[in-house]
């Protein structure tokens, strides 16, 4: 799995279910998940839900952290990398 | 309990009996008792009573001797009677033996520097023939409502808004300040309702109408002015307070029960009732069959300890679906939790009983810090004195261990879940406590149509609450400015109305809540903050004193936040029509609120069960609720019919008063 491909797939699954009531909202790959808003810490249980069983990884409690999943771009490395 | 309603007008044209029936008949659950008016040519008065003092003679409205001062009234003045030995030696002869008319000689006496002198929970509207004023007042912490609309120099009022509106000289409309006040603090702050040019008196606020002109005064303020140490005989003190605010919350001319959540403070207010009552005590608690928000197991081991006769309401998630409209029209507000429903299932309950006055333990969380919310705003401000710790954060992780149940647990958020609570505010900011609550509450704004939208980006309603906090405030100790902002934002416009008067009211329950007695908040805001919050352990104080009254697993517990389901409550395939309809995109286009490509998706979510967390459930219960309110207040109010002429206990209209020009006669 590509970075791109990973990328792509994670903005589809967070636009459509945390951006479903902010249209206006143009999500860019670098921009913070949790400054902008889209992320609580109720969200990042579900995404990292999502990343598991879409990519067929495991995320270890002590890699859920801002450094791994703060951005579109940080996941997307993040998750490519375990690939 | 009662409910009243009125109209002064700005020229003596009358006010139609029939209008004034049919204001009464709006109020009619808030008093099924008895119903009575007064109709002249300045001002008309509605009443409708629910008999708790003096039930022969105790009606309204009421006028003093000479019939020149005149009283509709709704709630109790516990000290009516130490009041009344103070007025007999000064003249005033009284007829009844009800706390009503010790109200109209306290005027007459006093006139508004009464309100200083009386303990309860009241509003009250006096109609002053002498001046032709009419003179409104709302108890110091908001216990009892009073709402009011201005209309061509006329001045509408009730305990409702529903009564105003039956009066049919004003629309009902949404404010959209208001609604984005519900989806921030949870309720509009006084004196905003979510209803365009409908007001409500602040709590502790008192009015003059004269001549077609409102003025609006503050008669009681919140203040914090805490001690450095606690004063050696603070435990003799609370143990005189706490029991002189139930004995004089026993008084009443029917039996008193008690309202029993299974927590440390309805377990107090139970004991000392139970002590206190010269009936075998009856209680009263709400269970849920989702065992993560039931206190079952608490409430049966304190009823048992208080040898009370015991009765339970059962809640699942059909109870609450099949309410929610009727909770919504009688709350009349969007809500942004399902919780006011088990309220209002408890008071029909108790009502079926044969009850009609219960003590609650309201209030212990705001005056002892017993909310979370007070140990995040300690916890966040330990971490940010020193942000370079790792080990601080880690606290934050403590705080909310029952939202772990279910979810992976808090804990799994880590970094997450810490800079949320982190970043959310600087620790000067006078809302730093409440910031955090503020933005997840805010999430449901993102729903808003277009319209509105734009319409909100004008202003900023946690702006002005910022902008309103007292002078002083920031020289208040952290925890203090929190209690005030609870207090504020919450107390009287959420839980003491949506979930305590409006749900009571809805059965014709007054609750009673020693816990808000003006002497025993005083105490309170002089402690030192340690006294009632240290680390982790809240109530700290209250604890002390409460060993031996309450059984020591419930001393023990630490504070449940009372909840109740909320999506999950009409997400079922059995669920009522109402919810797919209100939901649906030809409703949501008819009230223009809520953007149905948003509430689409969010319906989606629900269905797919990944709405779990608290913004999307608060989202779906606002919207919801908000639709509900739009139809049963805005798209199609029906003012009820006037209760019949021939029913009601008074009928007095200006003739019930001596004629000014006869005055010398009389004397």
């Amino acid at each position: 799995m590509t970075v791109d491909s990973v990328l792509q797939r994670t903005r589809a699954y967070i636009t459509e279910n945390f951006l479903y009531m902010r249209k206006d909202v143009q999500l860019g790959d670098a921009d913070s998940l949790l400054e902008r808003g889209v992320i609580d810490s109720m969200g990042v249980m579900e995404l990292v839900q999502f990343l598991e069983k879409e990519f067929g990884i495991h995320v270890k409690d002590d890699d859920i952290t801002e450094e791994n999943l703060g951005t579109l771009a940080a996941i997307a490395k993040y998750v490519a990398g375990k690939g | 309990m009662c409910g009243l309603a009125g109209i002064a007008r700005h020229e003596p044209r009358g006010v139609p009996d029939e209008v004034l029936r049919r204001m009464a008949a709006a109020l009619r659950h808030r008093g099924p008792d008895g119903y009575g008016i007064y109709a002249g040519r300045r001002v008309g008065l509605a009443h409708t009573r629910l008999s708790i003092i003096d039930l022969v003679s105790g009606a309204q409205p009421l006028t003093n001797e000479d019939g020149r001062i005149v009283i509709v009234y709704n709630g109790e003045v516990y000290n009516y009677i130490e009041l009344r030995r103070e007025l007999e030696p000064l003249g005033h002869r009284f007829r009844t033996q009800s706390d009503t008319e010790v109200l109209v000689h306290a005027y007459e006496q006093w006139g508004e520097r009464m309100l200083e002198r009386l303990n309860g929970q009241f509003a009250l509207a006096i109609y002053d023939r002498r001046d032709e004023s009419l003179f409104l007042a709302r108890d110091r912490f908001g216990v009892r409502p009073l709402f009011y609309a201005l209309h061509g120099g006329d001045l509408l009022f009730g305990s409702e808004v529903k009564a105003i509106l039956a009066a049919g000289e004003i629309a009902a409309a949404p404010d959209p300040a208001g609604l984005d006040e519900v989806f921030t603090f949870w309720a509009a702050r006084a004196p905003r309702t979510p209803f365009r040019g409908v007001h409500q008196l602040e709590p502790g606020a008192c009015a003059r109408w004269r001549d077609g002109r409102l003025t609006t005064a503050r008669w009681y303020a919140l203040h914090y002015e805490s001690v450095a140490a606690e004063p050696a005989d603070a435990l003799a003190t609370l143990d005189t307070l706490m029991r002189d605010s139930v004995r004089l919350r026993m008084r009443a001319d029917v039996p008193v029960g008690g309202y029993l959540s299974g927590g440390l403070d309805s377990s107090i207010t139970c004991a000392l009732a139970a002590a206190a009552s010269p009936h075998d005590l009856r209680t009263f608690s709400v269970s849920f069959d989702d065992p993560a928000l039931d206190e079952s197991d608490f409430q049966r081991e304190v009823a048992a300890g208080v040898k009370s006769r015991h009765a339970v309401q059962q809640i699942g998630r059909r109870e609450i679906a099949a309410v929610f409209p009727e909770v919504v029209r009688h709350a009349e507000t969007p809500l942004v939790r399902t919780a006011p429903a088990p309220m209002f299932l408890l008071s029909r309950l108790t009502r079926d009983q044969g009850i009609k006055v219960v003590l609650t333990g309201e209030g212990s969380d705001e005056l002892f810090l017993g909310y979370d919310i007070f140990k995040e705003t300690a916890v966040r401000l330990f971490c940010l004195r020193q942000p370079a710790s790792t080990a601080r954060p880690k606290l934050l992780d403590r705080l909310y261990p029952y939202l772990a149940q279910g979810t992976g647990g808090a804990a799994r958020g880590g970094e997450f879940w810490r800079k949320f609570f982190l970043a959310a505010a600087a620790p000067g900011d006078p809302l730093f406590s409440h910031l955090p609550r503020f933005a997840l509450t805010s999430r449901i704004r993102e729903f808003y149509s277009d319209d509105v939208k734009r319409e909100a980006g004008r202003r900023d309603v946690v702006d002005e609450l910022r902008q309103s906090v007292p002078s002083g405030f920031m020289g208040w100790r952290p925890e203090h400015r929190a209690a005030w902002l609870e207090m504020d934002t919450l107390l009287a416009s959420y839980l003491l109305s949506s979930q305590g008067d409006r749900m009571g009211l809805a059965h014709g329950i007054e609750g009673r809540f020693p816990f808000l007695d003006h002497r025993l908040y005083e105490f309170t805001s002089r402690l030192p903050v340690g006294s009632k919050l240290r680390g982790m352990h809240e109530k700290v104080i209250l604890r002390r004193w409460a060993r031996g009254i309450v059984p020591p697993r419930v001393l023990a517990r630490h504070k449940q936040p009372y909840r109740a389901p909320d999506i999950p409550a009409f997400m079922d395939a059995g669920r009522p029509g109402y919810v797919d309809e209100m939901l649906g995109e030809p409703a949501l286009r008819a009230s223009g609120l809520f953007d149905p490509a948003a509430v689409g998706g969010l319906l989606r979510r629900c269905r797919d069960g990944r709405a779990t967390g608290f913004a999307e459930n608060q989202a779906f219960v606002a919207i919801l609720s908000t639709q509900l309110w739009h139809d049963a207040f805005i798209r199609d109010f029906t003012p009820p019919a006037p209760l019949p002429a021939d029913r009601a206990d008074v009928r007095l209209d200006d003739s019930a008063a001596a004629p000014p020009s006869l005055e010398p006669l009389l004397h």
